[in-house]
């Protein structure tokens, strides 16, 4: 097929692994979804520090269940991924480990306290469950799978993030200003989820001219706004005078970007933020920890697995 | 030898088991699953592979989701928290209700069994 036809046909669930596809789609695709899998994947390392930060049994065992299913998530894309036949899961793996592999923004901060959870668990979750649910429809017929069962999962998620940033809102005064002081750190860094405004996007038009991509990243951050700062409020928070955010005449939010520090976001991206050499050097060494693991299943499925000659 | 087959309806759907066929290779399996499998029902896609390269596990063997209380790693647990402010959480909590009233089904009926 050629990139033509791709992008006459393209539409939702329209491609899978029997098409023959050019690699320019393969490869963007390939691109997306790995960011998707290695976000997956930070994002659960850095959630797995609230187990030990939580207060409570219930908490400290919702906590273990979502770090088990982001790292499930990132097994559904890596195998998305893989049936690209571009990169392999572990070449992938590799890269995450070495620093090339990217993944989203607010991974790349290191957390230490429990005020932080609802960041992540609500605020992040809450903005990645938005654009996840867009990626049912996405072109990719494996990724939209993936997206069909991640977000089964994600409502718990989000709720209970939604019911930590409640019940500390609903603590001492003590307790709210510190959850006010974590929200105003990182209400930027949350703001700069969706990335920059669409004619800065790098990878935007392509994405979207062969149906990877379902929705712009103006279009969402338009709607996580109209949807999370009632929430925010709701609860008492206070949205920071800065960045700006406006109401545009049609009535929708938007953020005024001169206003987000987009040097550290761009130094982010290129993974050479001081927080990402913390979080992807914290990874690498689990990975290289378990590294015998691995190997051993290797062999094992080299020497004794299954042979496919009953199948042929 | 005999070789199960997997339904695709539309495009983009997966594939679901339907029943298997009798065949001395793939290819006479690939044309009796269509048809046996695809002559009426709509097909986009048939996949058939040999039984025995299936692998089974079942609730006989396995306590799928476990046997203790993990109702935090539900949405519905968090019933002070209202879903419908956006409809993807709303949607997951609705697809998660029908998981767990199925799961909470079969439980019983294992006890009546019992």
């Amino acid at each position: 097929m050629d990139l033509e036809t791709v992008m006459e046909r393209a539409g939702p669930r329209e491609f899978g692994p029997g098409d023959e596809l050019p690699e320019k789609y393969r490869k963007a695709a390939t691109r997306m979804i790995q960011f998707h899998a290695n976000s997956e994947v930070m994002g659960g390392y850095l959630d797995k520090t609230f187990t030990r930060k939580a207060p409570s049994l219930d908490r400290k065992l919702a906590n273990t269940a979502k770090v088990q299913d982001e790292i499930g998530h990132a097994q559904l894309l890596y195998r998305a991924a893989e049936t690209l036949d571009v990169k392999t899961r572990a070449e992938m793996l590799d890269e995450l480990a070495t620093g090339e592999g990217k993944f989203l923004n607010c991974f790349h901060y290191p957390v230490d306290s429990w005020y932080e959870a609802p960041m992540i668990d609500f605020f992040v979750d809450g903005g990645a469950m938005r654009r996840q649910a867009t990626l049912k429809s996405t072109s990719w017929t494996p990724y939209a799978h993936a997206m069909d069962k991640v977000c089964f999962e994600e409502g718990f998620h989000v709720k209970h993030g939604e019911s930590i940033l409640r019940e500390l809102m609903n603590g001492s005064k003590a307790t709210q200003e510190r959850m006010q002081e974590t929200f105003d750190v990182w209400w930027p860094r949350i703001l700069q989820f969706f990335g920059p405004t669409n004619d800065e996007s790098v990878h935007d038009d392509f994405a979207q001219a062969v149906g990877l991509k379902t929705a712009t990243n103006d279009e969402l951050r338009t709607s996580f706004l109209n949807m999370y700062i009632p929430k925010a409020e709701k609860y008492g928070l206070e949205i920071p005078e800065y960045p700006r955010i406006y109401e545009r005449d049609d009535g929708t939010m938007a953020v005024r970007e001169d206003d987000l520090d987009w040097k550290e976001f761009w130094t982010i991206s290129r993974n050479e933020y001081e927080g990402s050499t913390e979080q992807i050097g914290s990874r690498r060494r689990r990975q290289d920890a378990v590294e015998w693991v691995r190997e051993s299943l290797e062999t094992w499925e080299s020497s004794a697995g299954p042979t496919p000659q009953t199948a042929d | 030898m005999i070789w199960e087959v997997f339904r695709q309806e539309e495009p983009g759907d997966s594939h679901e088991h339907v029943g298997n066929v009798h065949a001395p290779d793939r290819e006479m399996a690939t044309l009796f699953a269509r048809i046996q499998h695809a002559r009426r029902m709509q097909t986009n896609s048939l996949w058939v592979t040999p039984r025995d390269e299936i692998g089974e596990v079942t609730a006989e063997e396995a306590a799928f989701g476990g046997r203790t209380d993990k109702s935090y790693r539900w949405a519905m647990t968090y019933n002070d928290i209202d879903a419908s402010f956006a409809e993807e959480v709303a949607d997951s909590e609705s697809e998660q209700r029908e998981a767990a009233r199925k799961r909470r089904e079969a439980l019983r009926e294992e006890e009546n069994e019992a």
